[in-house]
């Protein structure tokens, strides 16, 4: 008999795995299926053998399917019974679930299923199978109730018998609505003046007149540079590694987007493909710095899956980043999906235009996407390993199939002139023309002859060059270049030269010297034959495709067709029919409002997410959502000025039944008080002082600067490598990803508050202008001012006495009460 | 003078971690059989705390606690002319994971490269460790070897990968001071429960998932300005700002009689008092006028080369007395590291370990003999080891799948040698461990069970739990 090593060790396996059995106990004990045995099956086997996939015709949902069985035939019959068989055996191959899917069964659990299924396997009757993943609540189109959230929520408050606070006090209110709409807390004049008229219109007036100040923008972009992941670029020293320079005309479009009320529906098509919308309108190319944002130097895949996975997360609530290597275990969504929608983005890479009035790419550019690379081909990974593609059959573009509501057919666009050819950009000319000119009166004001001479030959060098591109393929214009290319090149050797010999004792002064000879007679040489190439006028500026790629500057030229496929895809998401999108989006802005998302997890939309208590909120706003343009400004309306926001985040007086029944207030009988973001504490402490500058947009702003700069806080350079130490100790937000800020409290914010110059400085200026108050009319102003209301009157006389113990010092006690723990807490 | 709180509802873990686990805990509430952990071992103790040296760069193990004196036999010679060639068998290389493709580190170096230094046996176990270490060789019955790690991360990113078990091109997850800090909380009111000291370059947090109570805190080892704001930026008397927090409290408390039952304003209240104590405790631990000439000898304060590191190992001995769970120190300059020897081993390892070698030992010394060594862990690490192959003329290059990491203190059972490479210091022979067994290690000695440190939708993958080293167990 021959030796066969594979049937021997399966031989062998069994006899282990038999062994393991007798050790179990034999007694059979009473073994709940509903609690001991169902669960397990459900965490370890469900994902491959249930609803969701029924791997080898196999599903372990019901004891029915179990026996019914798959390719192998009934599993709990026998003995000991495949199924105990399989999360038993010690042959790696053969055991379930297989490794890397799961861990093995203990033998507590082996014990339990062994008595299970000796006793007869036996389940209640009328056992339902899993549920339909497809038929998962957050697939299926919002439906609306037809009645108002406060509506709802009320019913809901009633039929639990539970009694919802009452109203807070209207000051409350106000700083709630001041702070959530703009960023800013209200000053004591506004305070009075809202509390002259505190009626329902005065308060959809006063909601509207926040919408509408610029202000309104740049607090609800910041809520979005956080889900969308803003982030500067940066790299190591000089070399930028990730995201693009300039990104800040990304943050612009957002703040000026939000404060136009642009349907969000737009937004996210603007993002996505606004190059392939309307390639000519130049202000909404920079909404794609949404995607030039996870531009990553070394590794093309890692570039692509962040886009992947941070599309799917902010826009649909998908998480993808499993899919990468294998089908999903919770949703319909399977590893080919993924690779389809990497197929979206195949194509896909990142430059600057150029930006009107500046031809120079440090100091000023456009960061925008297009499609470079239109015919390569998308392989999936194996395993989600990038060295090993499985080259048999190439992915198609498209969306995960579960949500295909129509069929995806991307159509190629044509591109218009300026868009392959960014040269042809009106603006182009005038300013590289603009520069030399400065050059030629920065010259003419030295003195300098050669220098003269230089800046001249360079105007007429870019005219001539100008006129070459436009005249694409004319030879004679093309020579006409080249000369003036060549002339304006041997004129700058020779200065260059000059100014070499004028001084022979500088540094290496002879090696110096003799490279600029050199430089001359290749000058001379190019002058005698110019012959027609020249170098175009630099219009853009590719991105790298990895560290090895040199001379980028040189390209410019640039597809004429962009696939379409990112367009496709953006109207796919911003579609109505999408169950997902406006429901994510609605989701986001509550939680901004009322603290507590009404799903969980606010990036996490799929199956692990059950249908949320309020579902019926969820929909109604988000139908009125897209019935209302997707307008957020209606949102913000509509949540603001709803009966829950108006209620005390306080339990005091609470029904003690209801605070016994839902301590949590999951039925949201009160309201939730929140912590600020970190943001909002400097921009409050700036403005409450009065010196907070609004001026809107710009650059980024140096972070070194941010504790002397007065500019709001979302201006600052924000990336991995630089930390704001203020920002930081009150949770900054994480670029990477932050779909959720956190709400710490640790002793460094009590540090900050107490120990920082910018905490004292807002103090002092503050104390300025109240300085001719007396004490408790000082006192009362100081809350008004730090707090938005009066103090209560064991307030005031703890204040009077703090206020004494510290010598009087107006400066001393204000910054005590920013300390105040209702300070950095929206009430 | 603050006055005393009432007696807070909260665990002591909850002064610093307090909100970090209420928020992830709200956000999770659809998961209601899960709990957070209760600072509670659980299972029993052998230590209570950590002291973490991190090595940036890379240190090269053969010229430190894994010599190995084939290197030198075969020096000039490739490997494939070596007895040894097998090492480059490509399934064996295939577990590395690239991050910089193309990169010009991080590469196969064919040429043996000899040994830089010497190396001889220490203490009864016989460990051989090189010439560049003996200070810490004369600890070496106090210690157990790791000589068997290995890891996925070719490039620095493996610095992360060795605080938190996952590659560089991986989400960010908690790092092992997170996770301890999370399990156990703290035992003081005074100062942070997990303090790092010293350079980080490829991420600078701890906490990610967990919330940002469970990052380290950062102290600088620079007795003016030891923590941010750690000290006001202006002029203030001690009792003006003793009054100051005396009103803040007696304003939150007035305040907690509106809202009763608000968690996050108890806590804040909890955390001015630590705050308070932290501007004097901090200063306080940084000041070592009070340690004697001897002691700082011991460490090698009087050695102008040493003095940095000895500086701030004194200065976690004396966070851990005043019940500070995990300091994290990490040695060497620069993004990469300043271990990364590409080139110049020789002049770059002697003097970094000369900066190094007299503190550590120190360190276990002073330990040891204030009886602390009992029930503190010191962990020796670095992010991975250098090639047995020359680059350059004279450098090795980065080796992660081979390298030396060692343990001493708290349940660890001293004089250990375990695992081992190839006669090269190519690949482990025996015991290979993924960087994870080391933090198993360390959660095992703590009480903690890594499997029961996990929160509802933050799934962690088996790899991510290590496993336990028993034979280095006492």
């Amino acid at each position: 008999m021959s030796f066969h090593p594979v049937a021997f060790c399966r031989a062998l396996t069994r006899v282990l795995s038999c062994g393991v059995l007798a050790l179990l106990p034999t007694a059979v004990r009473a073994v709940d299926y509903e609690k001991e045995i169902k669960p397990l099956l459900k965490e370890r086997c469900y994902a491959c053998h249930g609803a969701l996939k029924q791997k080898a015709g196999l599903r372990l949902d019901t004891a029915t399917a179990m026996r019914k069985g798959g390719d192998n035939g009934d599993i709990l019959s026998g003995n000991p019974g495949l199924l105990l068989e399989r999360v038993t055996t010690a042959d790696k191959d053969d055991r379930m679930p297989p490794e890397g899917e799961g861990s093995m069964f203990t033998a507590e659990q082996v014990a339990k299923l062994q008595a299970w299924m000796a006793g007869g396997a036996p389940v209640p009757a009328q056992e339902k199978p899993e549920d339909d993943p497809r038929a998962h609540w957050a697939y299926q189109p919002p439906q609306s109730s037809g009645h108002s959230m406060d509506a709802l929520l009320a019913a809901r408050l009633a039929a639990k018998g539970l009694k919802p606070q009452p109203e807070a006090a209207p000051e409350l209110w106000l700083r709630r609505v001041y702070l959530d709409l703009i960023g800013l807390p209200p000053t004591p004049a506004q305070i009075h003046s809202f509390l002259k008229d505190t009626s329902a219109p005065a308060r959809l007036r006063l909601v509207d007149q926040l919408l509408s100040t610029p202000q309104y923008g740049e607090r609800w972009a910041r809520h979005f540079m956080d889900i969308w992941r803003y982030c500067d670029w940066y790299g190591l020293g000089a070399q930028l590694r990730h995201s693009q320079k300039h990104l800040w005309h990304w943050r612009d479009w957002i703040v000026e987007s939000l404060n136009a009320d642009k349907g969000y529906d737009q937004m996210i098509v603007q993002m996505l493909a606004a190059d392939e919308l309307a390639p000519q309108d130049r202000d909404n190319l920079r909404a794609t710095g949404f995607l030039a944002r996870s531009y990553y130097l070394f590794n093309r895949t890692t570039w692509l899956d962040e886009t992947i996975e941070h599309t799917c997360r902010a826009f649909l609530g998908l998480t993808m980043q499993c899919v990468k290597c294998h089908d999903h275990k919770y949703d319909p969504i399977e590893q080919t999906d993924y690779y389809r929608m990497r197929a979206i983005f195949e194509p896909l890479h990142v430059r600057l235009d150029p930006w009107e009035g500046e031809s120079d790419f440090e100091k000023n550019g456009l960061p925008r996407v297009y499609d470079l690379h239109l015919d390569q081909l998308t392989y999936r990974h194996v395993r989600g390993d990038e060295k090993n593609e499985d080259k048999s059959r190439p992915m198609p573009p498209g969306v995960p199939r579960v949500l295909e509501f129509a069929s995806f057919e991307p159509k190629a666009v044509k591109l218009p002139p300026a868009s392959s050819r960014p040269v042809l950009l009106p603006f182009v000319l005038k300013d590289h023309l603009a520069a030399a000119d400065q050059q030629l009166a920065q010259a003419q004001k030295s003195g300098d002859a050669g220098a003269v001479k230089l800046a001249g030959l360079r105007l007429a060098m870019i005219q001539a060059v100008y006129a070459a591109d436009l005249a694409k393929g004319d030879k004679a214009i093309a020579q006409a270049a080249a000369l003036a290319e060549a002339r304006y090149g041997e004129a700058k050797a020779e200065d260059d030269l000059a100014k070499a010999e004028a001084s022979p004792k500088a540094k290496d002064a002879d090696k110096k010297i003799k490279t600029a000879r050199e430089a001359l007679e290749k000058a001379r040489t190019k002058m005698s034959t110019p012959g027609d190439a020249y170098t175009s006028l630099t219009a853009s500026f590719k991105a790298q495709e990895g560290p090895a790629e040199n001379g980028n500057a040189k390209v410019q030229t640039y597809p004429e067709t962009s696939t379409g496929r990112r367009l496709a895809l953006a109207q796919w998401i911003a579609d109505k029919r999408n169950p997902l999108t406006a429901r994510v989006l609605v989701n986001h802005v509550w939680a901004r409002h009322f603290g507590v998302p009404l799903v969980v997890d606010v990036g996490d939309f799929g199956r692990r997410a059950t249908a949320p208590l309020h579902q019926d909120v969820l929909d109604s706003l988000t139908t009125g959502f897209m019935e209302n343009g997707w307008s957020m400004k209606w949102l913000h309306r509509t949540l603001v000025l709803s009966d829950l926001y108006r209620r005390s985040s306080s339990n005091a007086g609470a029904d003690p039944q209801t605070l016994a029944a839902d301590p949590d207030n999951h039925f949201l009988w009160r309201m939730n008080p929140r912590r600020m973001e970190s943001q909002l504490v400097r921009d409050s402490l700036l403005h409450l002082s009065g010196r907070l500058d609004l001026t809107l947009g710009g650059p980024s702003l140096d972070p070194a600067k941010a504790e002397t700069s007065l500019r709001r806080s979302l201006y600052f350079i924000q990336n991995a490598d630089v930390e704001h130490r203020f920002l930081a100790v009150f949770d900054n937000s994480n670029v990477l990803e932050c779909y959720r800020r956190n709400e710490s409290v640790v002793p460094q914010q009590a540090l900050a508050l107490t120990n920082s110059g910018l905490s004292r400085e807002c103090a002092n200026a503050l104390a300025a202008s109240l300085s001719k108050l007396d004490a408790p009319a000082f006192i009362d102003q100081s809350f008004l001012a730090i707090l938005g209301r009066v103090p209560l009157e064991a307030e005031r006389k703890a204040s009077l006495e703090g206020f004494r113990a510290l010598n009087e010092d107006r400066s001393l006690f204000l910054q005590a009460l920013i300390n105040h723990n209702d300070f950095v807490t929206l009430r | 003078m603050i006055p005393r709180l009432p007696p807070t509802p909260f665990l002591r873990r909850d002064i610093l971690g307090g909100l970090g686990s209420i928020a992830v805990a709200s956000m999770l509430r659809a998961e209601e059989a899960w709990l957070p952990p209760d600072g509670l071992p659980m299972i029993p103790q052998r230590a209570k705390r950590v002291i973490w040296l991190f090595m940036r760069g890379g240190v090269s193990h053969m010229e430190s606690f894994d010599p190995k004196p084939m290197l030198t036999k075969y020096a000039g010679k490739s490997i494939g002319e070596t007895p040894y060639k097998e090492v480059q068998n490509p399934e064996k290389l295939k577990k590395v994971r690239v991050v910089v493709v193309n990169d010009a580190n991080g590469q196969q170096r064919n040429v043996i490269y000899p040994l830089q230094t010497g190396h001889k046996r220490y203490g009864q176990c016989g460990v051989e460790i090189s010439d560049w270490f003996p200070n810490i060789g004369s600890c070496a019955d106090e210690i157990a070897f790791i000589r068997s790690m290995w890891t996925t991360d070719d490039n620095h990113g493996a610095q992360v990968q060795f605080h938190s078990g996952r590659h560089m091109l991986e989400p960010r997850v908690p790092t092992l001071g997170a996770w301890v800090t999370y399990g156990l909380g703290s035992m003081t009111d005074n100062l942070p429960s997990f303090i790092n000291m010293g350079p980080r370059f490829f991420d600078v947090r701890d906490g990610h998932y967990l919330g940002p109570a469970y990052d380290a805190v950062n102290l600088k080892v620079d007795p003016k300005n030891p923590l941010t704001y750690a000290a006001p930026e202006f002029q203030i008397g001690r009792t003006q700002q003793e009054a100051q927090f005396d009103l803040i409290h007696r304003l939150n408390g007035l305040n907690a009689e509106q809202y009763p039952g608000d968690k996050t304003l108890a806590a804040r209240m909890k955390s001015y008092q630590l705050a308070f104590n932290m501007q004097t405790a901090v200063p306080e631990t940084m000041n070592l006028d009070a340690e004697s000439e001897e002691t700082k000898k011991l460490y090698g304060m009087d050695d102008k080369v040493a003095e940095p590191f000895a500086r701030q190992l004194m200065v976690a001995r004396r966070l851990a007395e005043r019940g500070v769970r995990f300091i994290q120190l990490q040695h060497g300059d620069g993004a990469a590291g300043a271990w990364d020897s590409h080139s110049g081993l020789k002049k770059n390892h002697s003097s970094l370990a000369q900066q190094v070698d007299k503190p550590i030992s120190g360190l276990l010394k002073d330990l040891k003999q204030r009886g602390m060594l009992d029930d503190t862990l010191v962990v020796f690490a670095t992010e991975f080891g250098r090639t047995p192959g020359s680059q350059g003329s004279d450098g090795r290059d980065h080796h992660p799948y081979g390298f030396s990491v060692w343990m001493a203190g708290g349940g660890i059972k001293g004089g250990t040698i375990h695992g081992g490479t190839d006669e090269l210091g190519f690949h482990p022979v025996e015991h290979p461990h993924y960087v994870t067994d080391v933090h198993a290690t360390i959660l095992h000695l703590l009480g903690l069970d890594p499997h029961r440190l996990e929160i509802p939708g933050r799934k962690r993958l088996e790899r991510d739990f290590g496993k336990v080293i028993p034979q280095i167990l006492a």
